[in-house]
């Protein structure tokens, strides 16, 4: 653990640092100012605290968020006194939207010159796990949401090495499936009826894209759907008539698209609007993003999207994104810059349940500190954080437990006013609004 | 073989050269410093080997990130699903770099100039298309699709050089030095080609291809042996980068790596001997620095691109020989192009 020499008096907590916080959850603020408030031995040597994440390339504009996200809770955990008296102090490394290669160095270049007791980020592009070598080598903590099964599969593999890393959101396979259950749940309740049983599934390369068009694929027919097209594109991408002159010919009931670059989403519904297909449509996390909705403007109105990391309508959430949208703007997204917040607030809770946090190469208290994380109940702005114990991975709500209490939710909302967020339509209790059928569908 | 003084001398820079990077890890303990270091070889062998084919035998080739990642992949996809020891892996990696060469030079070399350029690059291009747009799954990893050339993420954490076993926390002291090994060899064998036979040949053809033809050079013959001996150590730059980051994956294609590789060579000085190694070491200085800045960075690169081709186009390697040239040699001489003494 690190160093515990100079006792110093207890962190000054106060009602009005308490109540700053309340974004972060009142619980969670409320466990860790009790626990700062009892500090008494702690150095006020900050902690570092290290972010690769892609702040240019093709996925910056998420990149910012996570920075944003993080430099949120910083303030906000140090203004309840940091983690047991030590302030949270952050440092950036510029990932390029690159692979493994460049996140690797990135990790490393923190580790070695910042020596930073945890890596948070959201996820870096096309890599699910650069950063476990890393970490385990260095005995640090990293915090990502990649949104990867591979992730689960690195784990299971070498458990005792692998230790550290843990993904905050659920893995990218229960999309697909949640996806048709949504489709069913609308169905059911007559807020959606499907006009033929034709399915047109448009991914991009990653991985992540086609683990969930390939469980699409693979589960429509279950779901009384038949694929009328599976199309890959390649990304970025703003030109979207070969693949739309496709769907024209054959209109389906359902197109999903999974490549999920907020730009290309929107490139597509702007000229998706020209000529619509009496067809829901349903995008992939980048329709999340504010990025989505300034592109396309009115054109995004009626297209439902899904995320297992976003922020929620509920108090917390709406605390969270009104405070957020207030420090950086109507054009800031906090369904991204929520990701890292979330992470950097249950790393430092329990990173104090473990009586502080490591530096690296400290194993004993790091794994300490991993260990409170794998036994955490957390609740933020973006739902349950609670981890598989063998995967390292958030549990998926309703696809892995049927208590909103104890998972992290797949949320799905759907853009009804393109001056403003999504609105929650799915799952229940989180849900604040009905599907509604989108203006250029027939109803 | 007989030895020239201009190889004796270069010899002699080289040994003390690698010498000095042997004992590197004595003073440099840093694993991320150290991994900057590794990063450097990797990029001074490219660019070594871009120098010889570009600026030796005069073939405007951009495929030299290609065949880097020709060795990467075959190695990455040996190990990944031939359960191949990466020790096996690297030297094939080389070979299918060398074979792609063959081919790929097979068909450029009919053309000249900027339409070498074009069609290498636009082979790399379509390649690396065909690679991210796969979604077929070859295999499954439990519920984890993977393609037969990785898809978009590429391969990663496949079995690596194995330090990790034996040298515990210092595993990287051991790729440090299979790395410096690969790029002594490269160094060595590119002064043997340079300042031998084949150097001259290819210089012969790059400077007047009638008077080679002249005298019994094959332009296609040579040209084609320059691209296969430039793939060879091309290739296992690419196999021995793929073993040591344990990835192999398409950000490798990005324009932005070869023109990182390209600006090496310019600003080292093409045509040269040291130039591509010299450039290679400023540019990852400049690279380094410039990490603060965002997207600045390229717009830096950039910029010191198109200064050094304006006031330096010898580059660092031109400009230092031209500066030695004035202080210990004051016989006037005309200006000509940089030759390989530098």
């Amino acid at each position: 653990m690190s160093d515990r020499k100079e006792p110093r008096g207890t962190v000054p907590t106060n009602r009005r640092n308490f109540l700053k916080a309340a974004g972060a959850g009142v619980g969670s603020a409320a466990v860790l100012a009790g626990l700062n408030g009892s500090a008494t031995a702690a150095s006020g040597e900050p902690i570092p605290i290290g972010c690769p994440a892609p702040l240019t390339g093709i996925v910056a504009a998420d990149g910012i968020e996570f920075r944003r996200g993080l430099e949120l809770a910083a303030e906000e955990i140090n203004e309840l006194g940091g983690i047991l008296g030590r302030p949270v102090e952050l440092h950036f490394v510029d990932t390029e939207s690159k692979g493994d290669d460049v996140v690797i160095q990135a990790a490393q270049r923190l580790v070695d010159r910042q020596n930073v007791h945890a890596l948070i980020t959201g996820y870096n592009l096309e890599t699910g796990t650069a950063l476990f070598d890393v970490v385990a080598d260095a005995s640090i903590i990293a915090m990502h949401a990649n949104t990867v099964a591979i992730h689960d599969e690195t784990v299971k593999s070498e458990p005792d090495r692998l230790w550290g890393t843990f993904q905050i959101d659920p893995p990218e396979i229960f999309y697909g499936v949640g996806f048709l259950d949504f489709v069913k749940d609308i169905e059911a309740k007559g807020q959606f009826e499907r006009p033929n049983n034709k399915i047109a599934i448009i991914t991009g390369p990653g991985t992540y894209s086609v683990n969930i068009a390939n469980a699409m694929r693979d589960n429509a027919a279950n779901y009384g759907l038949e694929v009328s097209l599976y199309e890959t594109v390649k990304v970025p991408i703003s030109e979207w008539g070969p693949t739309l002159a496709k769907l024209r010919a054959d209109p389906p009931a359902i197109i999903a698209v999974t490549h999920f670059y907020p730009q290309d989403q929107a490139q597509f519904m702007l000229q998706f609007a020209n000529d619509p297909t009496n067809s829901l449509v349903y995008m992939q996390y980048g329709a999340s993003l504010a990025a989505f909705r300034d592109v396309a403007g009115e054109a995004t109105e009626g297209v439902v999207y899904a995320t297992v990391i976003g922020a929620l309508q509920d108090e917390i959430g709406k605390a969270f994104s009104k405070k957020y949208i207030a420090r950086y703007g109507a054009n800031s997204s906090p369904n991204s810059g929520g990701q890292t917040y979330q992470a950097l607030h249950s790393y430092a809770v329990a990173a104090a349940l473990a009586g502080g946090s490591g530096a690296p190469y400290e194993e004993e208290q790091n794994k300490a500190v991993a260990n409170r994380l794998k036994n955490l109940i957390y609740r933020g702005p973006m739902g349950t954080y609670r981890c598989v114990p063998d995967t390292l991975s958030a549990y998926c709500y309703p696809s892995q437990t049927n208590d909103p209490s104890l998972g992290m939710p797949h949320i799905f909302s759907q853009v009804q006013d393109h001056k403003s967020d999504g609105v929650l339509i799915a799952p229940v209790p989180y849900d604040v609004a009905s599907f509604k059928t989108p203006g250029w569908m027939k109803s | 073989m007989i030895i020239s003084p201009a190889l004796r001398k270069n010899f002699v820079i080289a040994i003390a050269v690698i010498a000095g990077f042997a004992l590197v890890p004595m003073v440099v303990t840093e694993r991320y410093l150290l991994g900057e270091v590794i990063i450097f070889f990797f990029w001074a062998i490219v660019a070594s080997q871009w120098n010889l084919i570009m600026g030796h035998a005069g073939v405007f080739s951009l495929a030299q990130m290609f065949l880097f990642i020709c060795g990467a992949y075959t190695t990455a996809m040996l190990v990944q699903f031939g359960d191949l020891s990466v020790w096996l892996a690297m030297p094939v990696g080389a070979v299918v770099a060398t074979l792609a060469a063959l081919i790929i030079g097979a068909a450029c070399l009919r053309l000249t100039g900027a339409y070498v350029a074009l069609l290498t690059f636009a082979i790399a291009e379509v390649v690396h298309v065909l690679i991210i747009t796969d979604t077929e799954c070859f295999r499954h990893i439990s519920n984890n699709c993977q393609q037969l050339f990785g898809g978009a993420t590429g391969f990663s954490r496949f079995a690596d050089f194995g330090f990790r076993k034996i040298l515990k926390a210092d595993w990287m002291l051991g790729n440090y030095y299979v790395v410096l090994t690969v790029f002594a060899v490269t160094i060595f064998a590119t002064l043997v080609i340079i300042h031998g036979r084949y150097g001259l040949a290819f210089r012969a053809i790059r400077d007047n291809l009638g008077y080679a033809s002249s005298r019994g050079i094959s332009r296609f013959r040579y040209q084609l042996i320059v691209f296969a001996v430039s793939a060879f150590f091309t290739g296992a730059a690419g196999s021995v980068y793929a073993a040591h980051f344990r990835f192999a994956g398409p950000s490798l294609f990005e324009f932005s790596t070869l023109m990182l590789i390209l600006s090496m060579v310019i600003v080292g000085g093409l045509g040269s001997t040291w130039g591509p190694f010299i450039g290679a070491a400023v540019m990852m200085i400049v690279v380094e620095w410039m990490k603060e800045f965002g997207d600045a960075r390229n717009i830096g690169m950039g910029l010191a691109l198109v200064l050094f081709v304006l006031f330096m186009p010898g580059g660092l390697a031109g400009a230092f020989k031209s500066l030695w040239g004035r202080i210990f040699d004051r016989t006037p001489k005309p200006a000509a192009a940089p030759d390989t003494n530098v």
